[in-house]
């Protein structure tokens, strides 16, 4: 009991800490150190996706929470030991491997030099005082993202362009599905894999959505991080087959900015920096290692503001079905896995 | 909404230009290697060289706003790699395979690293530029003709490179001296060709190609720069050099396998053909193989490829 009141009253205090530290400008760290954070990344950091949107999160946070941070990037989808090890070697507190590819080998090297790791997608390997994880359940947001698409579409012909398939990607893929069948049963669903880890191949994501537009398709959901630029580029230089513009619904990022033909309607946006700090807190009061997740519910996925051209019924039906997400009464489909994805896709949308 | 048709023909137009533009940055890359290797050289540097070539053309097109000027530079930065490649692989006899791999981690490291300099974490794209040529009454064929005859200049281009590179290498009397140091330098030293000078013309011109696909990619395919974006297209082009045997033509259609495969792999899912799509996705890999092992098999590589030449001690 006297245990669980300290560490209430120590939760507190991190969490003014911060604040005061703003505020006064007197104390330089809270509560006594600085946190040296490292976040691995597998790509560049400024893909305005997966990548970014990790050290964005973080970076977000440095003043905050007084960090030291080291961001490593393009560091590939293979073997990143030697990169865990260095950091742990350089005296990092908190080393982030922020793919779903480093899932193995980051608890692996935590266990060896005792450095605390955070996973993507592998709750089972969560271990007190070594290893949290984050989930990213973002198919709630994807299943506003189908309603939408359903409500737009005019040929009722909708595409879903992924850069492969792991259980980030096939989660919202599902609950694209499912809000796009909610509104438009009767639409008719393409689906592309770009390839096995394909995130980088911006060619491969413009050559799979110009043969969905071919294809009749006038709105795309494309995953896919630096792939997602060809999507965007092929709904840009191509029209619907009415001759009307092509809509694109990005993951993660906010690419308005390079939008210049104004084809993108919205984006499924993902913010880690709250199970961030939450996770600095849990290595202060000694409870980090932990299974996090985000989800609608808690704000860490959300949609993007709509294209100004979306009508307002749009808009409002998206906004009802996310009450009834926050609320529980519209439960979205979790599918992690590809051969439950198909499944999914034949019950809803078959041939 | 009835069932798409692989045979409806605005689907194929796409699938298969799509597959001719997509090959284009390979054929490219591909055929300068062959004149490279068979002058005696492997130069595993082209994948470093296509992706410096895609940066560099696609900085000088942003900023000059000319994609002609993209195209030269990109042209003009392989010739630089080249020349590097050539003072160390034929000047200093530096071992090929390890000056090859070494210019494909500078080119990669390189250019994202100057990118995040120039860009941080913008990302620049090139406005749309209308760069498509359609030749009259031939794009008006059925299926074939929309998609081969309505393409990028540069697609004109590679494509008209294929007979005057197979003329020139096999017509031609410089074409046999390139054979002939590939083949036997000793013998053509002593027949007074100039290995050295033969062999950097051809690592030269394999240089300027490989850098004009990288900046194709960049400008005329896409309209970007991402970091990496080659993803082993230089290899890739290796191993179509092989397949076509050091053949301009067999070039050609190694890199056309390879391209509409890789749109069939697209086109397939759209269809929705009802097989796992790690199986489609395999198809250009398992095609590309089943190609080697039936076309290439009995390929014989140019004697001299890889090992230095210096007079007196062949």
């Amino acid at each position: 009991m006297r245990w669980t009141i300290f560490r209430f009253l120590l939760s507190g205090t991190l969490l003014l800490g911060p604040t005061l530290v703003g505020r006064s400008g007197a104390l330089e760290t809270p509560c006594g150190g600085p946190l040296r954070v490292a976040i691995i990344l597998p790509a560049s950091r400024a893909d305005q996706g997966w990548n970014q949107q990790g050290a964005d999160s973080l970076e977000s946070l440095k003043k905050k929470w007084c960090l030291t941070i080291e961001i490593a990037e393009n560091q590939g989808y293979g073997d990143i030991k030697p990169v865990i090890r260095d950091l742990a070697d350089k005296g990092f507190n908190l080393i982030i491997a922020h793919a779903s590819g480093y899932q193995t080998t980051a608890p692996e090297v935590a266990a060896e030099k005792g450095v605390r790791v955070v996973t993507i997608e592998n709750a089972k390997a969560v271990k007190p005082g070594l290893v949290s994880d984050i989930d990213t359940e973002a198919q709630g947001a994807a299943y506003l993202a189908g309603i939408a698409a359903g409500k737009v579409t005019r040929a009722g012909i909708v595409g879903i362009v992924v850069s492969a398939e792991p259980p980030t990607w096939n989660r919202m893929s599902a609950g694209f599905m499912e809000g796009l069948y909610s509104v438009r049963p009767d639409a008719r669903l393409l689906y592309n894999v770009i390839g096995d880890a394909a995130y980088e191949d911006a060619a491969g994501g413009k050559r799979n959505v110009e043969a969905q537009i071919a294809a009749g398709a006038d709105v795309i959901f494309g995953q896919g991080d630096g792939a997602s630029f060809g999507m965007m580029s092929a709904c840009s230089e191509n029209k619907a087959k009415d001759g009307g513009k092509v809509w694109f619904i990005d993951v993660i990022g906010d690419k308005r900015n390079i939008d210049k033909k104004g084809i993108l309607l919205t984006s499924v946006l993902f913010d880690y920096a709250p199970i961030y700090e939450q996770m600095f807190i849990n290595i202060y009061i000694g409870t980090f290692g932990q299974e996090h997740v985000l989800n609608v519910a808690n704000n860490g996925v959300r949609l993007m503001d709509f294209h100004p051209d979306v009508p307002q019924y749009v808009k409002d039906s998206v906004e009802n079905a996310r009450q009834g997400i926050v609320s529980g009464k519209i439960k979205v489909s979790n599918i992690p896995d590809s051969t439950g994805l198909k499944t999914f896709r034949a019950r809803l949308f078959p041939r | 909404m009835g069932l798409l048709s692989f045979f409806d023909e605005a689907f194929f137009v796409v699938l298969f230009g799509t597959s001719l533009r997509a090959s284009t940055p390979l054929l490219l890359a591909a055929l300068g290697e062959t004149y490279t290797e068979r002058s005696g050289i492997l130069n595993l540097g082209i994948e470093g060289i296509m992706l410096s070539g895609a940066f560099g053309g696609f900085v000088v097109a942003l900023f000059t706003e000319s994609i002609l000027c993209g195209f030269i530079t990109g042209v003009l930065i392989g010739l630089v790699l080249a020349l590097i490649t050539g003072f160390l692989t034929i000047t200093l006899r530096v071992n090929q395979i390890v000056v090859g791999l070494g210019i494909t981690i500078f080119g990669s490291g390189m250019t994202s690293f100057l990118f995040r300099i120039l860009f941080g974490t913008r990302f620049p794209t090139l406005p749309v530029m209308a760069t498509k040529m359609r030749i009259p009454l031939v794009a008006d064929i059925p299926y074939f003709g929309e998609a081969i005859f309505n393409q990028h200049l540069v697609v004109y281009l590679a494509l008209a490179l294929i007979p005057t590179l197979h003329i020139l290498l096999y017509w031609t009397n410089f074409g046999l001296k390139i054979r002939a140091v590939g083949e036997n330098p000793v013998s053509a030293d002593a027949a007074g060709v100039n290995v050295a000078r033969v062999r950097h013309i051809c690592l030269l011109l394999g240089g300027m190609l490989a850098g004009l696909g990288g900046a194709f990619l960049a400008i005329g395919d896409l309209s970007f720069f991402v970091s990496n974006m080659t993803l082993g297209r230089g290899f890739i082009a290796i191993a179509i050099v092989m397949l076509g045997k050091w053949n301009p033509y067999w070039v050609l259609l190694g890199a056309i396998l390879f391209g509409v495969t890789q749109s069939l792999s697209s086109g397939l899912q759209v269809l929705g053909v009802d097989v796992r799509p790690e199986f489609i996705l395999m198809l250009p890999y398992v095609a590309v193989i089943i190609a080697l092992v039936f076309i290439a098999r009995n390929t014989f590589l140019p004697s001299a490829l890889g090992v230095p030449y210096r007079r007196g001690e062949g």
